[in-house]
């Protein structure tokens, strides 16, 4: 294997983990904001190390550059929604989980 | 209009608003690169169309849903659905009118050349503007919620 394959893999995996951690954050964290918290930061990343795979991986002129318009994108984009979202729960009133509601609601 | 008497009126965030203003030229491009490709890649008016829609509801969450619905008037997504199916029929039908079958674009190689991609083109781009505006028209109709008394909305 070259070592632009190697680094291929690599990104694919760590993307895949971090995609991992994204899924598990919105599973078993408590509540609106901790959820969009994982979602946005690990999902982000998770997903722009495999889109940097993949743009590795084409290495032909127009599909890199399209992978990397994406990346851009979604670096742009993501964090933006969960801020969004965010905004709208804060705005809808929804209490922020605390060590306090420990019993609380899922 | 119907939103303002509810509590906690909608606040613009800096945040959203500054990136949608980045990013909004750029999902109109693509949206049309996909209107354009869906003859010989993955694509089409419909998934072009969408995506040219989500940039109004990408407006609509930055700028309040209510100063969008000022901005665009209703009369323009209707026109805009109007002339899609215009656009779509009168192609369609003058293939007819021309002595072939529906759609079949073949029969326009009298006036110019490469005529199938062109008609092919011509189609997607009124699909697009059906779907978009159909999509448009639908988000604002959610939007406006149960109590909204439907006056002119006759769209989507």
């Amino acid at each position: 294997m070259t070592p632009v394959e190697w680094g291929i893999v690599a990104l694919a995996l760590l993307g895949a983990f971090f995609g991992g951690v994204a899924a598990m954050g919105i599973f078993r964290l408590p509540d609106v904001y901790t959820r969009a918290h994982a979602a946005s930061k690990s999902d982000t990343l998770g997903a722009v190390l495999t889109v940097g795979a993949a743009a590795l991986a084409l290495q032909s002129g127009i599909s890199t550059a399209k992978a990397v318009f994406l990346l851009v994108f979604m670096f742009l984009t993501n964090p933006t929604a969960a801020h969004a979202i965010a905004r709208a729960a804060q705005d809808q009133g929804i209490e922020p989980w605390t060590l306090d509601d420990e019993e609380g609601e899922t | 209009m119907s939103v303002d008497d509810q509590p906690g009126l909608y606040v613009e965030s800096t945040i959203i608003m500054t990136t949608v203003r980045v990013v909004a030229p750029f999902v109109l491009t693509f949206a049309l690169f996909i209107m354009f490709h869906g003859a010989d890649s993955p694509g089409g008016g419909f998934q072009g169309g969408v995506i040219a829609g989500s940039v109004v509801m990408m407006l609509a969450f930055a700028y309040g849903i209510e100063s969008t619905r000022q901005w665009l008037d209703v009369r323009v997504v209707v026109a805009l659905a109007a002339g899609g199916v215009l656009t779509f029929a009168s192609i369609g039908l003058g293939t007819i009118v021309l002595g072939g079958q529906f759609l079949q674009y073949t029969e326009y190689e009298v006036f110019l050349s490469h005529a199938s991609k062109y008609g092919i083109e011509l189609v997607e781009l009124g699909i697009g503007g059906i779907v978009a505006s159909v999509a448009i028209g639908l988000f604002f109709l959610l939007a406006a919620g149960f109590g909204h008394v439907v006056d002119e909305e006759g769209e989507a």
